[in-house]
Order: structure tokens, then C-alpha cells, then sequence
């Protein structure tokens, strides 16, 4: 196995690092140069140092299938991708500009739904929406921000541009990656960074820490924080757990905390009952609290609702936050930035057409062998249509699901994602990317440096999420080259 | 720290103890099988009750012969006390300690899993049954050296201590009731020889025999053998040094007066019992006693640390009777 950029087969899409000739882009140049003289054997070596480090460090996540839930090292390919300085501060601006309106319109639906009363945004799909809580109405949260953590997954076009894809509200997950893909990095590929001013992505969990502190409701005192996982059999579980190491905060589990007549959080502790200030909760709003939302949730902490809207508990994200993800009012996040801000949206959406108008819905049926079709409400890449590669039958099956319910139905054109030089089998060969960034609000307002760029190892997939055969790369946005 | 966090250290620890003492109890037996006359009617079966688990083994099997017992205190799944169950049982939670154990322990601990899986499956012989068994209580040990050298001694480390001492007397009071099983004549030049044998052998199972012999005695007699292996506060293994590091970890972590109390009444127990409760059938019911002063510890140390709120009133009542 050897790299060689001269015998890299670029497909037919926009290339991350190497131009449209075969030659790599200014600033791939040096990194190119490096792999590309990397004697074979080294290469083989530090690739299996990779993958010891990986399992040594217990870097996984679960995937479940039929036969039971399976512990997977987590694939990492070890050319990283590379932005440019210039163009991330820009892509930074949108996706910060992005987060500040989504959350003025959670705060808006909430309250005085203004923007239904204006017509920008139709009642029906308020009043179809899965993730709208009632149990929210009335309560406007610190900072009137409710998606404290938001991942928002990029791709870039044939034409060279970001677009957004998706805004991930809920409980995005991946963060960790990020972090421990930059490691990895720095420890066995150490040579490849004296060329290059890479912007540092570890200040993310003291952004983080900062982030959720300043939701604190006893402001001056040293704030008690826990992350409230599902437990051990989640898939993001070695997440959960990093943060809560990174960030010096408890990692707790819905029996470990209780909510008594008084309305505020206290952890079980050996000695006692202790305060809990702040709350990061990484399970579904549906699993959050047996009184208010589903009654048979044992991952949850009845009374939760109780102390948050009391304002004793500061949690992340806000309930009822998933409102605005969802791939349904995904299509009109332009203008609800136009609404809010009096501001043109700096980052793009990719075209989108709503089943639920008939226009969109008969051009979506008539062209279902073009089109990605996404359900409103699902992650993980779970129950999507993607047209190019789809039967005959998986498009039927669609056609009968959208008309049965074409609230929760959209459908987008098949993106060309770029692809990226990727170590496989017998050398190296494009694999489509695309790229997570994570956005944090509260008190401030904060944008990785990059994200995770996530890869679809297999040739010619466009799938991404690990869950589904995806592996990730450490990514570089560059200052200077030195 | 939380009480689920608390708890599942405390039972790590002693499923990992347990795991280790279950081949050192094994490794010995073995050889004291080798020794003993064929009508000390020592049998198979009575292993299965040193290690209280007669009555569970009998539910699946109808006698006792060797390849059953050692399957079932190997690897028997069937069985939460079988080395392969409470080796799985300490690395499930292990996984779930990233944030407060030294990042190799998971890795050790792993390591030990997957060397058990591999090789206490297959183990036939009695020779290699040995040397398995061997590797297993290096690897455990390793762990335990890992912890002790590595870890802050605060209260993460002490509920490890806890649990280890907790299992560890447990262990060697079921050890030192293997002399009850094993019945024959005393009043015979051959019976003396022979007790004298079991006893050697009882010391050997708890690792004890070369610590006795320094500080005691190179003769192996009953009553001295039990004094050591109860009394003694030097020795690791023997009872009042566990119930001696239990009261350390007391100090160590929040209040616990009842916790504290139930040790001290075991403790005088034990350094006020006169050598004649230390042979044959009164030596047996003293056991007895012994084991029960322990369940009562476990007990008073899951209420006060893993179950102690329902309200948060008891804070305020935990903190008043510091």
C-alpha cells in the first residue's frame, strides 16, 4: 500500500484536495508531498498504530443489529481534509447567523407565533409537527436560547459551495470524534503539521463547559453539571462519557437523579441528595420526563418539566427544541432568517420540496429515481429513499408512504457531495465527504474550527453515518501554510 | 460521588476478588485431593458447599464429579459466582468507569476478559487447569497493582478497597470452613498427620502458608491456623486485618456510624472468641456467625451509601450526625 497522488483516480466530483488536472490544490501541496513519499512500510505501520490507539483508547460506538448491539472501533481514515481560513470564517458567520434565527423562532412558536400570524410559516405544519411540546408554550428559557448544541451537516456542491443539509437540534452526537480524529493526528502523523497553521479544535469542551455553566440558575457559585445519558447500550455512549470526563461534570443516569415536591434536580450521592444546576441531557425529549411526555420512559426523571419550567434547572438543548429539526421546516429556514435578522442567509439550503404541497408532491412522486426523499423526523440516515440507487419496489414503497402521509415527507435533488483521497484496499481513491460542525448559544455564541468530516468508505455510497458504514477524518482548517 | 457509581466499584472490585480467590480455592483443593486419604470422604461435592454454591450446582446436575464442578465454578454461565460471570460481570462495569478509574484499567481488564474466554473454555488436564488458573490470579493482581499505583486515594478508590475487603474476609472465612468438610479420626498417628496436612493445605489456598509459617510456626495446627487466619491484623487475607481496612475506608469517606458499629461488634467478636470455638462443629457454627457479621456490613453499607435519599431532608440528617 503506498500513496501516490499521480495514480489517484478522481471520480467525476468536486475534489476536496486534488483539482479537476490531478494535481493538488495549493494547499494540499506539502501534505500530498508527504504521503506520497511515505515509504510503504511506514505508512502500513502507522495505520496499525492508528487502529491500536483506537482500540487502546476504547474509541467506539455501538451499532445495532438483529443479532444484538455490536462495539465498533471507530473507522478513521488517516488523510485528513482540509478549508481554507478564509472561506471557513465565512461558512463560520452563516452557521452562527443560522443558529441565532432557529432559535428566535423556537422562542417565537413557543409564544406569540408571530411568524404563523405573518404568514411566513404555515399553521399546518406547526400543527403536524412531531417534535412541537405543548408542555413548551409559554416558557421563554435564558438567553431565549433553546438549541444550546447544534450540529449542522454541510456538503459541498459541484459549484464549490457549502450547503446545509440538515440543522441537527435534538441530541447531535460526534463531537468527540472530532476531538479524538485531531489527536490521533498530532501523535502519529506529527511531521505533516510543521507545513501547516491549523486552527486548534480542542477548546470545544471548555467552550462547552461555558456554554451550558452560564444556565445555571445559581449564578455565582460553581455550577453543578451532570450529562444525562441513556446508558452504557447507547450508540454515542463513549461520547457522553468523554464529555463528561472533559468537562469535570458528573455522568448520570435518569435513576440517578430525582426531582422531590420542591422542583429542583438533586443526584443520589453517597451522601445524600446534591444539587443539580445544570443538565446535558443527551436522550430524546420524549424520554425526558414519565410525567409529561411518555409514561413507560424509564431512561428519564419524572418532574424534570417541572423544575425546568420552574427555571431551577437549566437543561440543554431546551426541550422542545426538535421543533425546528425537522426536515420539514428545514425548507424554510431562509426566510425565517430573512424574518428575524432582516438578513440574507449566508449559507445555502439545498432545494427542497415539501410533499405536503401538491405541486411538490406530484413533481417528487413523477421523479422519485432522482431524488433523496427524507422522512420529517428520523436521524441516523434511517428510512431515506435515495432515488439514483433505489428499486423499483423501494420507489413504490415511497410513493404509498408519501401519500399517506405527505406531512412528513421531503424530497431534495441528489447532491454531488465532493469526494476526498481515502486510504482503502489497494491504495488510495475518492470517497464522497461531508461535515459536521458544531454551534453553541447561550450567553455566547461559538463555531468549531471545521467539525467532523465524515466519509462514506464505500465506493461511490453517499451514506456518511457511521451507523451505516461511515468512517471520519481529522479536519484541517488552515491559516497559512509556514 | 453518585451511589450508582459507588456501587457498581464496590461490586467490580468484589467480583473481580472473587474471581481471583475462586482459582486460588480451586488450585489448592486440587493439590489437597492428591494428599488426602481416600475415607476423609473429601469429595467434589464439598468444595460446591465451601463455596456455598451446593444447592444452585444440584439444580442442574445430579452428582458432583469433577469436570461438572470445575465447569460450573469456571465458566458456567448459569452461575453469577463462576469466574467467567463475575470476570464479564467486572468488565461490563468497567466500561461505564471511563471518567474515574486510570484509562488502563479498562484496557487490563479486558485483557483479562478476553485471556478468560480463550482459557478456562478448553482446560482439561489438571496441569494446565494450574497454569490457567495462575494466569488468571497474575492478571488480577496486575489489576489491583495498577490501581494501587495509579489511582488518588479518594472515594473512588476507597469503595474499591471496600468491596475487596468485604469479598476478601467472606472468602477466607468459606476457606477455613473446608476443615468442616472433611471428617477422620484425630486420635490416630495417621489422622494427626493428616489434619496437620489439611491444614497446610487451607493456609496454601489462601496464600497464607508462608506468612504463617515466618510469624507463627512451621507446624500447621488447627486452632493456631484459624487464630491466624481470623485474628491476625498483619496478614491481608486474614479477617480482622479486612474488617481493619474497612474501618480506614470508613474514616475515609462521609460518616457512617451504623456501618462503623456492625464492624466493630464483628470485630470483637472475633478477638474475644476463646481458641476453643476454633475446632470441629462449634469452629463450623462460629463461621456461621462470622459470614452472617459480614451480609449485616454489606448491608448497613448499601443503606447508608447507595440508597440513602428519598428526600432531600436526609442530606441535611446525613450532614447532622457527622
Amino acid at each position: 500500500m503506498k500513496i501516490s497522488c499521480s495514480e489517484y483516480k478522481k471520480g467525476p466530483a468536486l475534489d476536496e484536495l486534488i483539482s479537476p488536472q490531478g494535481e493538488p490544490h495549493a494547499l494540499a501541496q506539502n501534505l500530498c508531498h508527504f504521503f506520497s513519499t511515505l515509504p510503504e512500510n511506514e505508512l502500513a505501520e502507522r495505520v496499525s498504530a492508528v487502529d491500536k490507539a483506537i482500540m487502546t483508547a476504547g474509541i467506539t460506538f455501538t451499532v445495532y443489529t438483529e443479532a444484538g448491539n455490536i462495539d465498533r472501533a471507530w473507522p478513521f481514515d488517516v488523510i485528513p481534509r482540509m478549508i481554507d481560513g478564509k472561506e471557513w470564517a465565512h461558512v463560520s458567520q452563516g452557521l452562527k447567523q443560522r443558529l441565532t434565527a432557529l432559535n428566535m423562532f423556537i422562542t417565537d412558536l413557543y409564544n406569540e407565533q408571530n411568524i404563523v400570524r405573518d404568514g411566513i410559516f404555515p399553521l399546518e405544519v406547526l400543527a403536524e409537527s412531531k417534535n412541537f411540546r405543548p408542555a413548551c408554550k409559554g416558557v421563554t428559557p435564558p438567553y431565549g436560547v433553546w438549541a444550546h448544541i447544534c450540529g449542522t451537516d454541510l456538503v459541498r456542491h459541484a459549484d464549490g459551495r457549502f450547503y446545509v443539509l440538515e440543522d441537527n437540534l435534538r441530541v447531535p452526537s460526534g463531537v468527540s470524534y472530532m476531538i479524538e480524529n485531531r489527536q490521533l493526528m498530532k501523535r502519529l502523523f506529527p511531521e505533516v503539521f510543521k507545513h501547516y497553521l491549523v486552527q486548534p479544535v480542542d477548546d470545544y469542551t471548555a467552550q462547552l463547559y461555558d456554554t451550558l455553566a452560564a444556565l445555571s440558575p445559581r449564578p455565582g457559585t460553581r455550577p453543578v453539571i451532570a450529562v444525562l445519558t441513556p446508558g452504557i447500550f447507547n450508540s454515542a455512549y463513549f461520547e457522553h462519557s468523554y464529555l463528561a470526563q472533559q468537562m469535570g461534570a458528573e455522568l448520570v443516569e435518569g435513576k440517578d437523579l430525582i426531582v422531590p415536591d420542591d422542583d429542583c434536580v438533586y443526584m443520589k450521592t453517597i451522601d445524600g441528595l446534591k444539587r443539580v444546576d445544570v443538565i446535558y441531557r443527551r436522550i430524546d425529549d420524549d424520554f425526558l420526563d414519565p410525567e409529561v411526555f411518555r409514561e413507560d420512559s424509564v431512561l428519564g426523571v419524572p418532574g424534570l418539566m417541572r423544575a425546568w419550567k420552574s427555571g431551577n434547572v437549566g437543561i440543554a438543548n431546551a426541550p422542545g427544541a426538535g421543533v425546528a429539526d425537522d426536515k420539514v421546516v428545514y425548507a424554510f429556514v431562509p426566510e425565517i432568517i430573512r424574518y428575524y435578522l432582516s438578513e440574507e442567509p449566508i449559507l445555502p439550503n439545498v432545494p427542497s420540496y415539501l410533499c405536503m404541497y401538491e405541486a411538490d408532491r406530484e413533481y417528487v412522486l413523477a421523479n422519485l429515481d432522482k431524488l433523496v426523499v427524507k422522512p420529517a423526523n428520523e436521524s441516523g440516515g434511517y428510512g431515506m429513499l435515495i432515488g439514483p440507487q433505489s428499486s423499483a419496489e423501494e420507489q413504490q414503497k415511497f410513493a404509498r408512504l408519501i401519500r399517506a402521509n405527505p406531512r412528513n415527507y421531503m424530497a431534495q435533488p441528489t447532491l454531488s457531495l465532493s469526494t476526498a483521497p481515502t486510504l482503502c484496499d489497494g491504495g488510495i481513491a475518492p470517497r464522497h465527504v461531508d461535515l459536521r460542525p458544531f454551534v453553541l448559544q447561550s450567553k455566547g455564541l461559538y463555531a468549531t474550527a471545521g467539525g467532523l468530516t465524515r466519509v462514506a468508505l464505500r465506493e461511490g455510497s453517499l451514506v456518511v453515518n457511521s451507523s451505516q458504514g461511515g468512517g471520519s477524518k481529522d479536519t484541517w482548517v488552515v491559516e497559512g501554510l509556514l | 460521588m453518585l451511589s450508582s457509581v459507588a456501587e457498581k466499584l464496590y461490586w467490580m472490585t468484589r467480583y473481580l476478588e472473587r474471581a481471583e480467590d475462586t482459582a486460588r480455592l480451586i488450585n489448592a483443593v486440587t493439590l489437597m485431593m492428591l494428599d488426602m486419604p481416600r475415607e476423609s470422604a473429601f469429595g467434589w461435592s464439598s468444595l460446591l458447599k465451601v463455596a456455598g454454591l451446593d444447592e444452585l450446582f444440584y439444580r442442574y446436575h445430579s452428582s458432583a464429579d469433577e469436570t461438572s464442578v470445575m465447569h460450573f465454578l469456571m465458566q458456567d454461565e448459569r452461575n453469577p459466582s463462576s469466574m467467567m460471570a463475575c470476570i464479564t460481570h467486572a468488565r461490563e462495569n468497567t466500561r461505564t468507569f471511563r471518567e474515574v478509574l486510570p484509562w488502563e484499567s479498562w484496557e487490563w481488564v479486558n485483557e483479562m476478559y478476553l485471556y478468560a474466554r480463550k482459557e478456562l473454555a478448553p482446560v482439561k488436564d489438571r496441569r494446565a487447569r494450574y497454569d490457567v488458573l495462575q494466569g488468571i490470579i497474575r492478571r488480577r493482581q496486575s489489576i489491583v497493582g495498577l490501581l494501587a499505583g495509579t489511582m488518588s486515594r479518594d472515594e473512588v478508590f476507597q469503595f474499591l478497597r471496600l468491596g475487596r475487603n468485604i469479598e476478601r474476609a467472606d472468602m477466607t472465612t468459606r476457606i477455613l470452613d473446608v476443615s468442616h468438610a472433611v471428617t477422620f479420626s484425630a486420635d490416630t498417628p495417621a489422622g494427626l498427620q493428616y489434619n496437620s496436612m489439611l491444614w497446610m493445605n487451607i493456609l496454601k489456598a489462601l496464600s497464607a502458608y508462608q506468612m504463617y509459617r515466618r510469624h507463627v510456626s512451621v507446624h500447621a495446627h488447627g486452632i493456631e491456623v484459624v487464630n491466624f487466619l481470623l485474628k491476625d491484623t498483619a496478614f491481608p487475607r486474614a479477617a480482622a486485618h479486612c474488617l481493619g481496612e474497612i474501618t480506614e475506608v470508613l474514616d475515609a469517606l462521609p460518616a457512617a456510624p451504623q456501618v462503623l458499629s456492625a464492624v466493630r461488634s464483628l470485630r470483637s467478636t472475633i478477638d474475644t472468641a476463646p481458641p476453643d470455638k476454633f475446632t470441629g462443629q462449634v469452629l463450623h457454627s462460629f463461621i456461621d456467625d462470622v459470614q452472617i457479621g459480614l451480609i449485616g456490613i454489606d448491608q448497613q453499607i448499601r443503606k447508608r451509601y447507595f440508597r440513602n435519599h428519598d428526600t432531600p431532608a436526609q442530606e441535611e440528617a446525613a450532614t447532622a450526625t457527622q
